[in-house]
């Protein structure tokens, strides 16, 4: 790795690398900060929400390491020389010491720091489904509301203060003062509400019916596509599968069978939760199919989450959630098997019958993905089209993005 | 925090218990530094209160206005008597040249924050709720480099932080946390935690994540 001369100059080490010498790999452990003096380092990492490499050049002069050096947590990226490199090699109190006589670079970084904190930020928000574009005043004035509705009064007034103070002529100011004076003079809170404040979310816009799903142009007789092979499909290149190939799902399945029930409802009186056909339950057959499918038995699998589709008494929530589930992961097991017809036939069976599922957006992704296999371009890019300003906005999305791209340039 | 004691008597600031210190949604152009006390950090999520953290001595908190003024994300509230240092956007720049202790502190508790932040982001992007849950234990587990995770580990967590963490509800973590229990996985209790094999869980949370795109 590092070969080369070290050389001791003010207590800070200097570094000679050759090219294409790794100055440290990601999850390394180390306390050192590098600064680059000649030369060129590339840092190699992965974005966490879509699984892309991220390269990054170092500018000279430009320390790198320093975040994972100071929250004393394994390297992030892998730090990679191009050319003959010199680095300087800070330990950590060097890097204080040198800080501590120049604000300026710590302003600087300071202010990298807050971007990527807030991008982080907003990653979190938009998987978390919370939306972006928030009106700060009216949520100020809910804040209020929420307070006095439970009778916390003093933290409802500090919202409603601060509301008049910010928003002295908004659309909640005449309700804000209202409420300041009820508690004032000594109301409780736990009041009615005032009808001004809109819904707390706007709804999800409604799905379309399946007209897309044009079954007469849907032959997949007339161009057989290469793609027919089951263990190859455009999933494989993105993979948005959760699971596939890994001998670890032998594992998964040693977990979650254990000889017990998987009874996610957790009663522990109830025994094993079997719904009396073929003795298994909902939920251990979901978590056997599952495990099926990461060992890419998908027949397997196609067999156990169909089994799951006959069950008519569904005991709770969670089998209800399982039942929908299922519908989505048939699909998805006809994709992998090369059977697109009935592929496309489970998805747009488990929007009909699931509208407002939240597998919706997905469903309609891997509709894409069944109509790119059989080389149908124009339909596919139709479902990535659709997919793309779908909320909550998450990796799908963005798989769906890529992939019109990729269809766009052919 | 070891700062200057006339920093206190420029820039402190005392709460009594249950004030809110600020607001989630109020424009935000301040910065605390905990001098004494604990600071409940708070958000109001699908109409209930939620405790994202507890901050005590040292702590630093609403640093997200040192560069721009933004919205608050979540509401500070005093739990104790709270003596805390105040400081404004505007004479940030000054107080990091007369302070540079101050300024390297900064950047080491911004990188903590990120790496927290990235990590409870890897943990929202798991699809199924069992392996977020798991994953959220594994990064509990991380936070202390004094486990013995070959052994059975105890993480100080109730239910309702688990379920914080993952972004689900508590009622879906209660089910899964039960079912975990009823496996002989792990012991539940009131205020922690019993992990039996971390390594486990660890295996099963890498080998969903490699998958999700490779």
């Amino acid at each position: 790795m590092s070969n080369g001369a070290m050389g001791q100059t003010s207590g800070i080490v200097t570094r000679r690398y050759k090219h294409g010498s790794i100055v440290y790999f990601e999850n390394d452990k180390s306390e050192y900060i590098y600064i680059l003096k000649g030369g060129r380092v590339i840092l190699t990492s992965l974005k966490v929400d879509t699984g892309e490499e991220v390269k990054e050049e170092i500018k000279p002069g430009e320390f790198f390491g320093v975040k994972s050096s100071l929250g004393k947590y394994p390297r992030e990226e892998t730090a990679q020389t191009i050319g003959e490199t010199v680095l300087l090699v800070l330990t950590l109190a060097d890097f204080e010491r040198l800080v501590l006589q120049n604000v300026n670079v710590v302003r600087k970084m300071l202010r990298i720091f807050s971007n990527q904190l807030r991008r982080i930020g907003k990653s979190q928000r938009e998987v978390l489904g919370e939306s972006e574009s928030i009106n700060p005043a009216e949520e100020l004035f809910k804040i209020g509301e929420y307070y006095y509705k439970v009778g916390r009064v003093q933290q409802a007034q500090y919202a409603y203060k601060r509301y008049m103070e910010y928003y002295p002529d908004g659309k909640y100011s005449g309700p804000s003062m209202q409420r300041i004076r009820a508690i004032e003079s000594g109301s409780t809170g736990g009041g009615d509400d005032f009808p001004p404040v809109g819904p707390a979310a706007p709804p999800s816009p409604p799905v379309r019916g399946d007209e897309n799903v044009d079954f007469t142009d849907f032959s997949i007789d007339d161009e057989k596509p290469a793609a027919a092979a089951p263990s190859r499909s455009p999933l494989d290149d993105f993979g948005v599968d959760a699971a596939s190939s890994s001998p670890l799902a032998s594992e998964m399945d040693d977990f979650f069978s254990e000889g017990k029930s998987v009874d996610f409802d957790g009663d522990p009186f109830n025994g094993g939760d079997m719904n009396g056909k073929g003795g298994k339950g909902v939920a251990e057959n979901f978590y056997a199919a599952m495990s099926k499918f990461s060992q890419e038995d998908y027949a397997g699998a196609l067999a156990l989450y169909s089994r799951i589709l006959e069950v008519h008494n569904l005991k709770n929530d969670s089998e209800a959630k399982i039942f929908e589930k299922a519908h989505f992961e048939i699909g998805r097991c006809y994709l992998k098997l090369g059977k697109f017809t009935e592929a496309l036939t489970a998805f747009s069976n488990m929007i009909k019958k699931f509208p407002s599922s939240e597998n919706v957006k997905n469903a309609l992704f891997h509709m894409g993905v069944v109509y790119e296999s059989v080389k149908k371009a124009d339909k596919a890019a139709a479902y990535y089209n659709r997919v793309i300003p779908m909320e909550p906005r998450d990796s799908i999305n963005k798989l769906a993005a890529k992939r019109l791209k990729a269809i766009e340039n052919g | 925090m070891f700062l200057d004691s006339q920093l206190f008597d420029k820039f402190g600031v005392e709460y009594s218990p249950n004030d809110i210190i600020f607001c989630e949604y109020e424009p935000g152009n301040e910065f605390y530094f905990i001098q004494n006390g604990r600071v409940k950090i708070v958000k109001i999520i699908n109409n209930t209160e939620k405790t994202l953290d507890i901050l005590e001595v040292g702590d630093v908190f609403g640093e997200m206005a040192i560069l721009e003024e933004q919205p608050r994300s979540a509401s500070a509230i005093a739990m104790d008597h709270v003596k805390l240092l105040r400081f404004r956007r505007e004479n940030f720049d000054a107080l990091l040249q007369g302070n540079p202790q101050l300024a390297y502190k900064l950047l080491i508790i911004f990188s903590k924050r990120i790496y927290d932040a990235k990590r409870r982001l890897m943990i929202l992007l798991l699809e199924e709720p069992q392996i977020k849950v798991m994953d959220v234990m594994c990064m509990l587990s991380e936070q202390d480099p004094h486990l013995d995770l070959q052994e059975a580990i105890t993480l100080r967590v109730t239910m309702q932080e688990v379920a914080n963490w993952a972004g689900m509800q508590i009622v879906d973590v209660q089910k899964i946390l039960s079912h975990l229990n009823q496996l002989g996985k792990i012991e539940l209790f009131n205020d922690r935690i019993v992990v039996k094999n971390i390594r486990d869980f660890q295996r099963m949370v890498s080998s969903r994540r490699k998958n999700m795109f490779s």
